[in-house]
């Protein structure tokens, strides 16, 4: 194949859309910094993480294009 | 001294709940975002060449574990390949069959009326082989997923590391679009994994929307025709109920228009 490695689109989408929620990246990172050394095993970081993943979703599904791409 | 004996009743009572299983947002995974698939809109058709694509996304990724069993080989002529393609891809798989005059089963080779080979025997068999989970058949999974096309694709391409505090016991795998959050199947979809036939760059995301494609037409392999005859009978019972209207109307318009004269009888 003559062509680079192609890169994935969906990835290459997620990392240009971090810039747009980093207010839920940065929450989420505290969350994981308040939860440090717990010992009990019931402290998670779930909410905070579905914030910061459905802000990146939302933006990667408008950009992405699933048209059938020519030539 | 009584708060003091309450309080110490209310803490060891809340205490008491510190080993329950508490749900939480992953009860119900998280939400798949609602991506532009090509064959959404009103009138529009599958992408086929992504049908074909995608066929061969799940023979070669998914099919090992996954069945289709309503699917045969016929339904793929006319939509993926044509007839002598499909032929010959039958060909290449074993079929129990019979029994013969002699009364034995035996076996041969592939034909366009055979249904799409089953990975395991049965369901025990699948479970045995995954660890207690059983792949679910894909032949209407777009349909009996809430959301079935935006939730299969956000599920193949969104493995990501599980969140601080969640851990997720050996044999599964963290995925937070899945229910609960742990699921049986292991990141499938990987760049390079396959060489499709086109020569399109198999990349993850590629991969996810041709076999999701693909899935939709095996759940849903009429769509074309019925938004054919919607827009159709859509368009000439508003014809009819126009017509209708101005009918009911004109025979109502008698009764509509009349005078009632109230006199005093003397």
């Amino acid at each position: 194949m003559a062509d680079e490695e192609p890169v994935d689109q969906k990835k290459y989408l997620e990392d240009g859309c971090k810039p747009k929620c980093v207010k839920q990246l940065r929450s989420y990172e505290a969350c994981v910094k308040r939860i440090q050394g717990d010992e009990s095993g019931h402290k998670h970081c779930t909410g905070q993480y579905f914030d910061y993943w459905s802000c990146v979703d939302k933006c990667v599904s408008s950009f992405i294009c699933l048209e059938p791409q020519f030539g | 001294m009584r708060t003091v004996a309450l309080l110490g009743a209310g803490i060891s009572g809340f205490l008491g709940f510190a080993t329950i299983a508490s749900a939480d947002e992953s009860e119900h995974g998280l939400e798949a975002p609602n991506y532009p698939w090509p064959h959404s809109g009103i009138l529009s058709s599958y992408d086929h060449a992504s049908i074909r694509r995608g066929h061969q996304v799940y023979q070669q990724v998914c099919a090992s574990c996954h069945s289709m069993s309503l699917i045969s080989f016929r339904d793929l002529v006319g939509v993926a390949y044509t007839e002598e393609e499909t032929k010959t891809m039958a060909a290449e798989i074993e079929v129990v069959d019979g029994p013969n005059d002699e009364g034995e089963m035996f076996t041969r080779p592939g034909k366009l009326s055979d249904r799409f080979p089953q990975p395991y025997a049965n369901e025990a068999a699948a479970r045995f082989a995954n660890g207690g989970a059983y792949p679910p058949d894909l032949s209407l999974i777009t349909k009996a997923r809430h959301n079935g096309q935006n939730y299969v694709f956000a599920l193949l391409t969104g493995y990501h590391d599980p969140p601080a505090g969640v851990t997720i016991r050996e044999g599964l795998h963290y995925n937070p679009y899945f229910p609960g959050g742990a699921i049986a199947m292991p990141k499938m979809l990987i760049d390079g994994a396959l060489e499709y036939e086109d020569g399109t760059p198999a990349t993850e995301a590629q991969m996810g929307k041709d076999v999701v494609t693909f899935l939709s037409w095996a759940a849903e392999p009429e769509m074309e025709e019925r938004k054919l005859m919607g827009f159709k009978w859509i368009f000439l019972l508003s014809l009819a109920l126009l017509q209708a209207a101005y009918y009911r109307r004109l025979r109502w318009s008698v009764l509509k228009s009349r005078r009632l004269v109230l006199d005093v009888v003397n």
